[in-house]
């Protein structure tokens, strides 16, 4: 369980903005924050880190203070425990992929992680190799594997798959579900991807100006109009064609292909690249077995 | 022939004020590197005042400071029994003020090029700012360590006024290359100033060239 | 898509499945069959304004008598406009809670000789309706 509460004046680019949150996160679960850039979602992540101090406020993980302002409790980054995956990776580039992971071992910790964590990424035949002759998706794994091998209970995710082609980030979205669930952590993600955040996370915090706008479910709080269609998913719209009376529009959903008829009224106000969700009721599809 | 005593004396001052250097640099560097200090600009002014100001001002200043007429000169040859003024330890101190921002300097731009997640990454895995230091910062900027021992010992092998000023002209003691050219071109023995001249002048060129090898990653495309 | 407002009047329920009566005017009632339960949408109460949603191309339309037809909503209306594509084409239909869009094949369309002011019968079947909060 974490729960925080967070004030900061920050410098932004486009001038000074407060941040002012309000976090309340069950053990466990997996929460995003969602918002435009520069509203403060990093800096949520780095004052949970303790990379960035905070005006004032408290931070409980589990029953202790990481923060509090009023009882001058504030605990280094070194003491806080947790896993981080930085948006660029921050992969010490003097270090093969190995000595990364062995880097952040414990004094006297089980080496065995280091096996676990390399075959859970898959990254076997890439352990001798030095960081920069890695693809992103390389990269991103050893970032993923380095941040977990302290065996932290919170891991914090900046945008991870920003970088990423979208076949390389459903497959990462997998590998961060998959360590998510087996290490029961609690996870925070810091996400512009609608489709990953329904995909990926039980909450979804929205963010505008600092502050918090909405709290929620992710699919009821990006659904605005609760739809009863059991078939739903969300997409983004790549190509919209006239045929006949009707319009097709394909969208892409992951990583296949839809292509759904459309009314020129339903078009409208939709362009190329647009998230929409794609919906239908329970009743129509079929099931084939491969 | 030649007198190979100041040759052996000035590889020896530049080795040890080369050493001298790195040990007070990498503090120096990372405090210029990542201080927000208000007084970060006054020091770091200070540590670039050799790159401009005339080592015979340097050298003056010092050879006041450290003289036994003066009361800080006094007290350190009366406590300690250390007389800096025309001694090899002078010229030391001498030679590591006046080099000091060419160890520094690399450095400090070295360590503020690296991105800063790398540090953060290291503290966020439990590590302390000295494991840091040198497990991952210190690793990654070897050219940059490499360009500033080399700047400094050439440097120092190079200088003439601040040694002149302070350490004088005693042979063995503190008559370094620099200084034996300008006595054989004062006593009119051309050909021994040539001979010292060229070996400062190939000795320089090899240590530079060796670093541009380096560092322009040309050695390593030639071993493989 | 076909979109009308209206109120939920009654809710039928069976474990997961709900069929959910949903009233349009005095005289129109659409029914449709969900895999939702008043515990599993909240939106689901007898009483709460709600969407009805259904596509162009499930719109069935009928010259004849439809009552052996097994669909459960059935409208009355009238053609206001037919508009032929190669394969498909849109009609337009005028009804008592409003206009409906139907998309049939073109072949269809000629096959039955629907013309515009002509009286039909709109039907769609309750598993092809959403509802919407």
């Amino acid at each position: 369980m974490i729960k925080a509460t967070i004030h900061k004046a920050l410098n932004t680019a486009v001038g000074s903005m407060k941040l002012n949150v309000q976090l309340s996160i069950e053990s466990g679960q997996l929460v995003t924050l969602y918002g435009p850039s520069g509203v403060g979602k990093t800096s949520i992540l780095r004052i949970i880190a303790g990379l960035l101090s905070a005006d004032s406020g408290q931070i409980e993980v589990d029953g202790v203070f990481w923060l509090d302002h009023e009882k001058k409790i504030d605990f280094s980054p070194q003491q806080r425990k947790i896993g981080y995956v930085f948006q660029d990776y921050a992969l010490f580039p003097n270090m093969t992929v190995r000595e990364n992971l062995e880097f952040a071992l414990e004094k006297g910790q089980d080496k065995n992680i280091i096996e676990e964590l390399i075959s859970i990424v898959a990254l076997d035949e890439l352990q001798n190799r030095k960081p920069n002759t890695l693809s992103g998706g390389q990269q991103q794994r050893v970032a993923l594997a380095r941040a977990l091998v302290r065996k932290p209970k919170v891991l914090l995710l900046d945008e991870p798959l920003s970088a990423l082609d979208i076949k390389m980030r459903s497959k990462l979205q997998d590998y961060i579900l998959k360590v998510h669930r087996e290490y029961k952590l609690t996870t925070i993600l810091v996400s512009h991807d609608i489709g990953e955040i329904i995909k990926m996370s039980d909450k979804v915090y929205c963010l505008e100006d600092g502050k918090v706008t909405k709290v929620g479910d992710s699919l009821s709080v990006f659904t605005d109009n609760r739809l009863s269609g059991k078939f739903q998913f969300t997409g983004e719209v790549i190509n919209i064609e006239s045929e006949d009376v009707v319009f097709i529009v394909t969208v892409l959903i992951g990583n296949n292909v839809v292509r759904v008829i459309a009314q020129e009224s339903e078009i409208v106000d939709l362009a190329i690249g647009d998230k929409v969700i794609v919906a239908s009721k329970a009743f129509n599809p079929v099931l084939l077995k491969v | 022939m030649i007198d190979w005593a100041p040759i052996i004396l000035t590889t020896k001052l530049a080795l040890v004020t080369t050493i001298v250097l790195l040990i007070i640099s990498i503090p120096l560097a990372y405090w210029l590197a990542y201080s927000k200090s208000r007084i970060k600009p006054i020091v770091e002014t200070l540590v670039s005042m050799p790159l401009v100001l005339p080592p015979t001002v340097l050298g003056f200043y010092l050879l006041m400071a450290f003289s036994p007429g003066n009361s800080f000169g006094s007290w350190l040859q009366d406590v300690f029994g250390i007389r800096l003024i025309f001694s090899f330890s002078g010229l030391v101190i001498g030679s590591v003020i006046y080099s000091l921002p060419f160890m520094v300097g690399p450095i400090q731009s070295g360590l503020s090029g690296l991105p800063n997640s790398l540090q953060e990454a290291s503290y966020v895995l439990g590590k302390s700012k000295l494991k840091t230091l040198f497990s991952v910062l210190l690793p990654n900027i070897k050219p940059s360590l490499l360009t500033g021992l080399v700047l400094a010992f050439a440097h120092t092998v190079g200088e003439f006024g601040v040694v002149l000023m302070i350490g004088g002209n005693i042979p063995e003691k503190t008559k370094v290359v620099s200084i034996a050219i300008y006595d054989e071109v004062e006593a009119l023995n051309y050909s021994n100033a040539n001979m010292y001249s060229l070996l400062l002048f190939i000795i320089t060129f090899i240590i530079l060239l060796f670093v541009y090898l380096i560092n322009g990653g040309y050695l390593k495309r030639f071993w493989k | 898509m076909n979109v009308f407002s209206g109120h939920i009047s009654d809710i039928q329920i069976s474990k997961n499945l709900s069929m959910v009566s949903v009233q349009i005017d005095e005289r129109i009632e659409l029914k449709t069959i969900l895999v939702e339960t008043p515990n599993t949408a909240s939106y689901l109460k007898k009483g709460s304004a709600v969407d009805v949603l259904f596509k162009e191309t499930e719109v069935i339309i009928s010259k004849g008598d439809p009552s052996f037809i097994s669909i459960q909503n059935k409208i009355p209306a009238v053609i206001k406009k037919c508009d032929s594509g190669v394969l498909l084409s849109k009609i337009l239909l005028n009804t008592a809670i409003g206009d409906i869009v139907a998309i049939v094949t073109t072949e269809i369309l000629n096959a039955l000789v629907l013309k515009e002011n002509e009286e039909v019968i709109v039907m769609i079947k309750a598993n092809e309706i959403m509802l919407s909060k």
